[in-house]
């Protein structure tokens, strides 16, 4: 009996890994028919100037989509002395300096974090949106 | 195996990021959050659901205002369908809108059927209940207001009041109560009408004025003016010139 049951919680185990790397292989081949896993620029850094505060920007790589804005991919980091925002995509605009992902998002500052489903940022940074369902802990 | 490593670690990621912990408060909301840095306040969109070890709230959207950083509130705006308990001050309530300054220990539930409990005193109001725990004031403003507690019902447009802890027990020691129509005050001993009914526990006197009525054991007395002491329930009724002193005293045998 319990090896039964071993064998099926293996079983159930096995398939998720197996769902799950079916999935992994959709996006790769999903980047790859957006014709954007070629970097334009490698660890791309950016700023947002705000009058009170400056918000570093970081990711892997980047792509220029047009000539305002950068498709930043792969541990994009937002960082200020306040807060940090941690996400795999974000358009960032770097006349406007704003900044839009429909990734999922990790907020963090002080005794306090945020999950979403994305974001935008506004107003030099003053303005932050997050999408979707959210969820915020406070210590 | 490095497959079952990463989604292993998703997995407790996920778990650990969306499970509060003693000491915690857990916001949730179904459509976003809105944070303004400089003016220090963030907007929590839809299906609002706070919880902590102390206080749970949900409403449509909540406001907080917040000091230092998202952690630190200060006052709390909550709109539509609000419904909150709080453990620590042992006061639930449900109404349309919810402000709560926290340094003041302020509460305001505001629009029809507002209700504010807590464990000695029941406050109901069609207009806004406001209870500062600090300093035990409070007023209920608006049609149906009503507060109950186990020897008094008040039932007046406008009531003002102070509470105080007297033997572990919550009393009224301060009441102003107003009607355009009537108020109406029950205690032990006696039902009160008139338009304004004033109460002061130092001197331990009802004061009514306007349009008065005192009942009584059988006896039923109207004037315009009366006064009743709490030590030693003996009342007083004047009529001014226009009106006399009427006293009906009923034989039940």
């Amino acid at each position: 009996m319990i090896i039964l049951l071993g064998v099926i919680i293996i079983f159930v185990f096995l398939i998720i890994i197996f769902y799950k790397q079916i999935n992994l292989n959709i996006i790769v081949v999903d980047e790859n028919l957006n014709g954007l896993s070629n970097a334009d620029i490698y660890e791309p850094k950016f700023a947002i100037n705000n009058e009170s505060k400056k918000i570093y920007i970081t990711a892997t790589e980047g792509n220029f989509i047009n000539k305002n804005e950068v498709l930043l991919k792969d541990n994009v980091r937002f960082k200020s002395n306040d807060f940090s925002i941690e996400t795999e995509k974000v358009i960032f605009n770097r006349t406007d300096q704003t900044a839009k992902s429909k990734t999922k998002s990790k907020f963090m500052s002080k005794n306090a974090t945020i999950a979403s489903d994305g974001f935008n940022i506004h107003d030099k940074g003053n303005k932050i949106i997050f999408y979707g369902k959210s969820y915020i802990i406070l210590k | 195996m490095i497959l079952i490593i990463k989604f292993a670690i998703i997995l407790i990621f996920s778990i650990s990021l969306n499970a509060r912990e003693i000491g915690e408060t857990e916001i949730t909301t179904d459509n976003g959050i809105e944070v303004f840095q400089n003016e220090k306040f963030y907007l929590l969109k839809q299906n609002v659901k706070i919880e902590s070890d102390n206080f749970t709230l949900s409403a449509d959207d909540v406001k907080i205002k917040f000091e230092d950083s998202l952690y630190d509130i200060t006052e709390l705006d909550a709109k539509g369908n609000v419904d909150f308990y709080s453990k620590e001050f042992k006061i639930s309530g449900n109404g349309n809108f919810l402000n709560f300054e926290v340094k003041n220990e302020k509460i305001k539930v505001e629009g029809e059927g507002s209700e504010l409990i807590t464990n000695d005193v029941e406050m109901f109001s069609d207009g806004f209940i406001e209870v500062t725990n600090l300093n035990g004031d409070f007023l209920l403003e608006g049609k149906n207001s009503k507060l109950y507690n186990q020897n008094i019902i008040i039932i007046a447009e406008t009531i003002i009041g102070n509470f105080s802890e007297i033997n572990n027990t919550k009393e009224i020691t301060f009441l102003e109560i107003y009607d355009e129509k009537i108020s109406y005050v029950k205690n032990n001993d006696a039902e009160m009408y008139a338009k304004k009914i004033n109460f002061d526990n130092d001197t331990a006197t009802i004061e009514l004025i306007d349009n008065v009525t005192i009942i009584r054991n059988q006896e039923r007395i109207s004037g315009d003016y009366g006064t009743l002491d709490t030590r030693n329930n003996s009342y007083k009724i004047n009529s001014n010139n226009k009106s006399k002193v009427k006293v009906i005293i009923q034989n039940n045998e």
